[in-house]
């Protein structure tokens, strides 16, 4: 039964999954007594799986030509697509939205962005909990799409270890006379991934449970953490209950969007320990940078006499600048509870600017994290440390071992590659925002906030905060629409579109 | 003792003669039979012609009733199946093998003692040796030829005098009076190619090279005296990053004083390996022939330049270059030894035979029993041996005056328990006590019957 599901197309089989997903508000809706909200939620379940159940019967006899191509294509259309079939029960839960901004919605969440339109108080805790739901699951899509679909193609940041051409699989030898088939290969990472990625979001749920956070809300930032999405339910997680020890675990799991290692897989290879992972390294530099800077410059900028308190605010607001950089590295967007009491001890206001570039950097490759990544990024800074030596010694060889050299060189080639695609989108999404009448400043941090899929930049990155629900609608698809691009990636779409047309 | 000598090349070659010369029963195995032929006419061995580590070819060497194998051809793999076949079919209890591959002698010298895997009981590695002479010959930077005996409490230094040391023409009775403190004693001179033990009469002369047997604390005192500057080596040019390059690289890094060594290498693959497996040191991928990359490598600015690529002629000439653009010491790396002579001409510091530091440590092996070093002086002239005395030596009890040594032989230190000593006419030689002797080859066989050490240690 299994095999025969695994043999329809992956966006059908997708659909099937996205139907089952209103399901948990509709429980919630129940438990709560918003029968209202659980039979919305319910019926939409319903007539997706109906939906989900005839297409499979038209599709069943579906095959494609290039599997592996195909299943890139879908990954496209599923983010396409499938934040438009979740509207129905956002339509169904909140009647008196406009189609324009339940769809936003669900882009926004389902690209783990997190950006929202409504005020936090506007929706019922059930609607934010299908809002977490739909990021949680594209995160979890993100995260087998990044093992199962974009690493045998050589994308998703793979491209930078193996310095090959992007798009291409592996080169066949001969004596390898099948390879493992990519709906296979799905089925196979799909079966790994869930049950680790679902234990752990349990796990800081209990977590945060334990440390008194309310048991919707705690879910929510389970889910949002796990998946970087970072949205929150009513209460926000500086107002939680679980306060700065809630803060320290959510902490702890951005590791999982620092580095793909931290997952505990089966197919992961061996390599370095965690310790020395080159992204869990870099990462821990930046926030320590980041961090001291932020810290340090109350000393430098501020007028020392303006504040006093040395002691407990200090140390408060240290942690709030750790977090909440880690936070933004990581793409998730939540905002320490003593972020603001940084702003105010250290009496220069919130450092936004830094945030945009953090999130720009990114998390780890083939985790839920958006940006650059970090192992591009830590490919150039390898590279420019190779050249600086090359300055000196013009025919000296650098060690390290093959791999690294291979990163040193065409590793750090495609990492450029991709950091000025990025750049050109974000300067292509920057003019597109103004032409629709945005004024530059809050266009620049949109543009960031959605193509690095951190939404929450739009509160925190410009001098005031942008607010989604101002912007037009033209301006709203724009952004929804780069979302998708900042989740997949230019290079990755570009592989996809690309090689087709210059074929023809 | 019958010993089977796999691989007529210079390191068996040079076995053999040493084995023959000391009248043991050797068999040289080799695959050209030309070589075979030409060793039986000029050593007094037996020759086998064939694929050494074919049981037939070991049968017919004798393999049958032989006391040791020595696999020393060319190939590690063959080295390795022959000591193995020895072991398993013909039961030789004692077998040495060269190794190169840097692979395999990780995993062997791991476990030597575990002689399940592979039945070899003594690794040679020439790379390893050499490495390990290129270093002494870094560590004592005037001298042209060095080795440490008594656990490195003993150095052996040659030196080479020239006419501005200030103790010429002096007799060597009056130096050991005049410098009563110094534990270092002259134990060897090559006097216009012919090496001798001095008397206590005897002169140095310039022009002269002698050998001097010190107290490692004393070697700097040493080399003062006889008009040597010491300085310490900081900036080290490596010409070649194979094994042995790497290797001394390799030491370099671990040493603690900060030495900053840079590799040239000419091959960008093993440039890469060395890359890889060193941390600090600069490696260089060129030609090292080429001065602009010796002047990359600040060759100008370099305390010394160790050529050791594959190549004689490579290495002479990167010495000699290196030396022009004004690198103060070159050591190279010289297979063949009818190229020694060239070494003054062409003004190089000192040169590494990777030959002779094989045989010396493969001898080394050999002479099991109580003795605990051997090392080869010169073209096979003269041995420098390290021993401990049995009770049983007629040396045991008695003063080091009273002792009738041939006229080739000279004390160089005895090591009473952890301490070395100047030997003098009335220092008593007790059981126990590690003594260092110097003996011309042709009186080594008296210097073992003195030890009561027979070759045969079964």
């Amino acid at each position: 039964m299994l095999a025969r599901l695994a043999d329809l197309p992956l966006l059908v089989v997708l659909l099937g999954l996205a139907a089952c997903l209103p399901l948990l508000p509709a429980l919630h809706g129940l438990a709560t007594n918003q029968h209202d909200l659980a039979r919305a939620f319910f019926y939409s379940a319903l007539i997706l799986l109906i939906l989900t159940a005839m297409l499979g019967i038209a599709t069943a006899a579906f095959s494609p030509r290039d599997a592996a191509r195909s299943h890139l294509a879908t990954l496209a259309g599923a983010f396409l697509l499938l934040p438009v079939v979740m509207v129905l029960p956002m339509r169904e839960a909140l009647p008196d939205t406009t189609l324009i901004n339940a769809w936003f919605e669900m882009v926004s969440s389902f690209t783990t962005t997190g950006a929202t339109i409504y005020a936090p108080d506007r929706l019922s805790d059930t609607v934010h909990l299908w809002r977490a739901t739909v990021g949680w699951f594209g995160g979890f899509l993100m995260l087998l799409a990044a093992h199962a679909i974009l690493a045998p193609l050589n994308l998703g940041g793979v491209e930078v270890a193996t310095g090959r051409v992007p798009g291409r699989g592996a080169a066949g030898t001969a004596q390898v006379t099948r390879t493992a088939e990519p709906s296979e290969r799905l089925v196979r990472l799909a079966l790994q991934i869930f049950p680790v990625f679902t234990a752990l979001t349990l796990l800081l749920w209990l977590g945060l449970l334990i440390m008194g956070e309310g048991s919707t809300s705690a879910l929510i930032h389970a889910m949002g953490t796990l998946s970087t999405s970072g949205i929150s339910g009513q209460t926000s997680l500086a107002a939680s209950a679980a306060g700065v020890p809630g803060e320290m675990l959510i902490f702890t799991f951005f590791l999982f969007a620092i580095t793909r290692r931290a997952l505990p897989l089966q197919a992961q290879t061996r390599g370095r320990g965690l310790p020395g992972d080159p992204e869990l390294r870099l990462a821990a530099v930046i926030l320590l940078v980041v961090t001291a800077i932020l810290f340090l410059r109350h000393w430098f900028l501020a007028d020392v006499t303006g504040v006093g308190d040395m002691g407990g605010r200090a140390l408060a607001s240290l942690w709030g600048i750790l977090f909440t950089a880690g936070s933004f590295l990581t793409t998730t967007g939540y905002v320490s509870g003593e972020w603001q009491s940084a702003a105010e001890w250290s009496g220069i206001g919130a450092p936004g600017l830094i945030l945009l570039a953090l999130a720009i950097i990114g998390g780890g490759t083939a985790t839920t994290a958006g940006g650059v990544k970090l192992l591009r990024v830590y490919a150039l800074l390898r590279h420019g440390e190779r050249e600086l030596d090359r300055i000196i010694h013009p025919n000296s060889v650098g060690g390290g071992g093959a791999d690294a050299r291979r990163l040193r060189l065409e590793g750090a080639q495609l990492a450029w590659v991709f950091f000025m695609l990025f750049a050109f989108s974000i300067a292509i999404l920057v003019a597109t925002l103004t032409l629709l009448g945005v004024a530059f400043e809050p266009a620049l941090v949109l543009a960031i906030a959605a193509l690095t899929t951190t939404g929450q930049l739009a509160d925190l990155g410009a001098s005031a905060p942008v607010a989604y629900g101002d912007l037009s609608d033209l301006v709203k698809l724009t952004l929804g629409l780069a979302m998708i691009v900042g989740r997949l990636e230019t290079l990755a779409l570009l592989a996809l579109i690309l090689p087709v047309r210059w074929r023809r | 003792m019958k010993v089977i000598i796999c691989g007529a090349g210079q390191v068996g070659w040079q076995i053999a003669r040493h084995l023959s010369g000391e009248k043991n029963d050797v068999t040289l195995v080799d695959m050209n039979a030309d070589l075979v032929r030409r060793a039986t006419d000029t050593l007094d061995v037996q020759g086998v012609v064939g694929f050494a580590s074919h049981p037939d070819v070991l049968e017919k060497a004798g393999a049958r009733d032989a006391d040791m194998l020595i696999a020393a051809t060319h190939s590690d793999e063959v080295n390795m199946v022959t000591c193995q076949v020895a072991h398993s079919v013909f039961n030789i209890t004692r077998k040495i093998a060269r190794i190169r591959a840097q692979n395999y002698l990780d995993s062997l010298y791991a476990d030597l003692t575990n002689n399940d895997r592979l039945a070899i009981d003594v690794v040679i590695s020439p790379e390893r040796e050499v490495a390990e002479a290129a270093l002494q010959r870094l560590a004592a930077p005037a001298t042209f030829d060095t080795e440490s005996f008594m656990n490195g409490r003993a150095q052996l230094l040659g030196i080479q005098l020239t006419g501005d040391c200030p103790v010429l023409n002096t007799p060597l009775r009056q130096l050991n009076e005049l410098f009563s403190t110094l534990r270092a004693i002259v134990v060897g001179i090559r006097r216009e190619d012919r090496l001798f033990a001095p008397d206590s009469g005897d002169q140095l002369l310039a022009d002269d090279q002698i050998y001097v047997f010190t107290h490692f604390e004393d070697v700097n005192r040493a080399l003062e005296i006889f008009g040597k500057k010491t300085k310490k080596q900081e900036r080290i040019v490596i010409v070649g990053g194979g094994n042995v390059g790497l290797a001394v690289a390799r030491a370099l890094e671990k040493r603690t004083d900060r030495i900053r060594a840079k590799i040239i290498e000419k091959d960008l693959a093993t440039a890469e390996h060395a890359a890889d497996s060193l941390e600090r040191t600069i490696v260089l991928h060129g030609d090292g022939m080429d001065i602009d990359i010796l002047m990359e490598a600040a060759i100008d600015r370099a305390d010394a330049i160790l050529a050791v690529t594959d190549d004689d002629k490579t290495n002479l000439l990167v010495s000699v270059r290196a030396k022009q653009a004004g690198c103060p010491m070159t050591i190279a790396l010289v297979n063949d030894p009818t190229l020694a002579p060239l070494m003054a001409p062409l003004d190089i510091d000192a040169y590494i035979n990777p030959r002779a530091t094989t045989v010396s440590s493969i001898l080394r092996h050999i002479r099991h029993g109580r003795v605990r070093a051997v090392y080869s002086i010169g073209d096979a002239e003269a041995e420098m041996i390290e021993a401990q005395v049995l009770s049983t030596s007629p040396l045991s009890g008695r003063l080091v005056r009273d002792i009738e040594f041939p006229a080739g032989v000279l004390v160089g230190a005895v090591m009473k328990g952890e301490k070395v000593l100047k030997p003098t006419g009335d220092l008593r030689i007790e059981a126990g006590d590690v003594i260092a002797l110097f003996a011309m080859a042709t009186d080594v066989p008296e210097v073992e019957r003195l030890l009561q050490v027979t070759i045969d240690f079964f």
